[in-house]
């Protein structure tokens, strides 16, 4: 093993490289293009065997995947917000044809006003296409997740592609010393691909054909149960990772000192890190505080955390995007899989655009989920460093 | 409430009659919908069209299962299911066909007041071309006294007329009017047992992930969605090649064109045809550069 300094995007073409991805379409967007750069060098100087793709849009891009992927070989790829709206129509070919794609999205805001800073309005709307969903904190685990994901998606029980989503910029572009796993002990995680079909020429099948009404809901439902399939897959995973190299991740979700929490919050991405000081904090300072690093959007763990909050008075919600006349995504979810369960759920929107999120922001929210343990009323949805009143 | 259902096939405008009945209801005060059913668009594919009219507003979107009046504008759709299935036991049914009423057989137990006439002929002299739906909207107003045919010949002349010109929507119109005078009423006393086509209608775990279908899994009726496979398209057909073999020059246009697989290269690169599937539209015929194809009237055989 070797520790070797590295920013997000080459943490992620690594795990590319060490999980033997055979056919990478790619187009560049900041701030995932050092991605695919990294995975072209390794390509010329033979460190990798893949075929670089390069496309003529993102569109193009997620075409190439789903065909190379139909073409029974392992297929990586990587894009950035508005690379992955262009994707879109093709995300809802992958998941159905269920093509186990790895896709990274480095997480930036998406469309107007125009910025290129981390936000999470370009990855979270597309939970509903079928993809699965896992979010990182920090480099080596979008290396990690790398590997894990191929072995998700290709596990015969989902055989559904998965995005490995980073905070742009936060991840994307910061160095951190990162454990590059052996090639041996990645082989021995991730076996080769098995697809279940193939497009042959001497075998000649029909993927996804026009599907007349009698059987679409049957299709769906199918795809219903592989989401729900990979919540198993994902625990096993993360053990035998685990047991291969140390680290852990807690599959779904990563409770942090929540045992005998009172208060906690849950949230997405890089904002973990800084919770779990602004958590450390408050336990010094005598206060029950504790944190869930939502790890997957999609399996959404509703039943698992309904039994980890079950002793919690008061939980609240970070978002890093906006949903408009109402609330954040993460709440959204987060509410539906408590509903009943007579915990007070409020919001806490921050980062939005790329806005830095400091320990004095995460103490904010802590502090007005802390009363809203206490039984105080606070508002449901809080915009969080925003100047002027909220109305 | 009123319930119609019109069984047609592609391009004769089963669509546009029930429209236009929606439309001449609406004309006399009623309310009325209509809405088609069918998958990929093409010429001879059966498709079904809906209709409702009512003196209240009609709230139901669904498809009609248990229609009070039947249109069946192509008689070899009699072949398929039974296009009267779920009649009303006070139903009627209007057809386009040469027959009498009482010559037909809609199958066991339609026993209803019906109307023919031979509307392809009439769509033929009045319009030129066989689309019936105009004429079989005559013969509904024959048949069924909820619209009369003063309405039915208003929503003709203006539907047509604005989509077509005037000039059509004047001939529509007469072909209705023709079809009208034509139509024989009488009673159907259906007594062939239709046999339901098994279809493959798996349980959702039965799918293959992806609805990936290879061809050695179709095991009889096992096939999946919308192939043509399920679709003996070879049944729509009213004209059929004929194969001059020793004319052909193996240029392989007529097996690169035909829209339905039906032409099967053989090894020397001759060709041969399974009837089943070719629907007779002549299309290898008209690319052959050595008139090695004809096409004669009437459908046979399986396979030449």
């Amino acid at each position: 093993m070797a520790v070797k300094t590295i920013t997000g995007d080459q943490a992620v073409a690594y795990g590319a490289m060490l999980a033997r991805a055979e056919v990478v379409p790619g187009f560049p967007i900041t701030p995932q293009t050092v991605i695919i750069e990294q995975i072209s060098e390794f390509i010329n100087d033979g460190l990798m065997d893949a075929d670089f793709i390069p496309a003529e849009s993102e569109h193009s891009v997620m075409s190439v995947a789903v065909g190379a992927s139909a073409g029974g070989v392992r297929t990586f790829t990587a894009t950035s917000s508005q690379g992955l709206a262009l994707m879109y129509e093709m995300l809802f070919a992958a998941a159905p044809t269920r093509l186990p794609v790895v896709m990274a999205v480095a997480n930036r805001s998406l469309g107007a006003a125009s910025g290129i800073w981390t936000e999470h309005n370009d990855s979270v709307p597309v939970r509903e296409s079928g993809w699965l969903q896992v979010y990182v904190e920090d480099n080596q685990e979008a290396l990690d997740m790398i590997i894990q994901a191929f072995r998700i998606a290709e596990d015969r029980r989902v055989m559904l592609p998965i995005m490995v989503c980073l905070d742009g910029f936060i991840l994307s572009h910061v160095v951190e010393g990162v454990d590059i796993p052996e090639q041996a002990v990645v082989d021995r995680f991730l076996p080769r691909f098995a697809p279940v079909n193939v497009l042959d020429p001497r075998d000649p099948i029909m993927m996804n054909p026009v599907t007349p009404p009698e059987f679409a809901t049957e299709l769906r439902y199918q795809q219903d149960r592989a989401v729900e399939a990979a919540r198993t897959v994902i625990g096993e995973a993360d053990e035998e990772f685990a047991a291969l190299t140390g680290r852990r991740y807690g599959g779904l979700f990563e409770a942090y000192r929540l045992e005998d929490a009172e208060f906690a919050l849950i949230g997405l991405g890089t904002w973990a890190g800084i919770a779990r000081e602004v958590v450390d904090q408050l336990r010094a300072e005598g206060k029950k505080a504790g944190l869930i690093k939502l790890r997957y959007m999609r399996p959404f763990p509703g039943q698992e955390l309904r039994q980890a909050t079950l002793n919690l008075k008061a939980l609240g919600t970070f978002d890093r995007s906006a949903a408009f006349n109402g609330y954040g995504p993460v709440f959204t979810e987060v509410r539906n899989a408590l509903y009943g369960s007579g915990i007070t759920v409020t919001d806490h929107l921050a980062g939005i655009g790329g806005r830095d999120i400091t320990a004095e922001m995460v103490r904010d929210m802590y502090g007005l989920v802390e009363r809203s343990a206490r039984g105080e009323k606070v508002r449901d949805c809080t915009w969080h460093a925003l100047r002027g009143e909220m109305e | 409430m009123y319930e119609i259902r019109f069984h047609g096939r592609g391009g004769q405008g089963a669509v546009m009659a029930a429209q236009t009945l929606a439309d001449a209801a609406v004309r006399i005060g009623f309310q009325a919908q209509a809405f088609p059913y069918f998958g990929a668009e093409r010429r001879g594919a059966p498709v079904e069209a809906y209709a409702r009219i009512d003196t209240a507003k009609i709230r139901t979107k669904s498809q009609v299962y248990r229609p009070h009046l039947v249109v069946i504008m192509d008689a070899s759709l009699l072949e398929l299911e039974g296009p009267a299935s779920g009649l009303r036991p006070d139903g009627k049914v209007v057809m386009n066909v040469a027959q009498r009423p009482e010559e037909l057989d809609l199958g066991a137990g339609v026993d209803a007041e019906c109307g023919t006439v031979d509307a392809s002929s009439i769509a033929l002299e009045t319009l030129k071309m066989p689309v019936v739906n105009t004429a079989m909207l005559g013969a509904v107003a024959k048949v069924w006294n909820v619209v009369p045919l003063d309405a039915i010949l208003e929503a003709i002349e203006d539907r047509f007329g604005g989509k077509l010109g005037r000039r059509a929507g004047m001939l529509n119109a007469e072909a209705a009017r023709r079809a009208y005078e034509a139509t024989v009423v009488g009673r159907t006393q259906g007594k062939r047992e239709y046999v339901q086509p098994k279809r493959w209608l798996p349980v959702w775990d039965e799918i293959p992930i992806g609805v990936s279908l290879r061809k050695t899994a179709h095991v009889e009726e096992e096939v999946g969605p919308a192939t043509t496979y399920q679709h003996h398209t070879g049944r729509w057909k009213w004209s059929t090649p004929l194969y001059k073999k020793d004319k052909c020059i193996r240029c392989l246009r007529c097996w690169w064109s035909c829209p339905d697989a039906a032409i099967v290269r053989q090894d020397d690169d001759y060709m041969r045809w399974d009837l089943e599937y070719c629907k007779g539209c002549g299309i290898c015929a008209d690319i052959c550069p050595v008139e090695a194809i004809d096409m004669l009237q009437g459908a046979r055989g399986t396979w030449q």
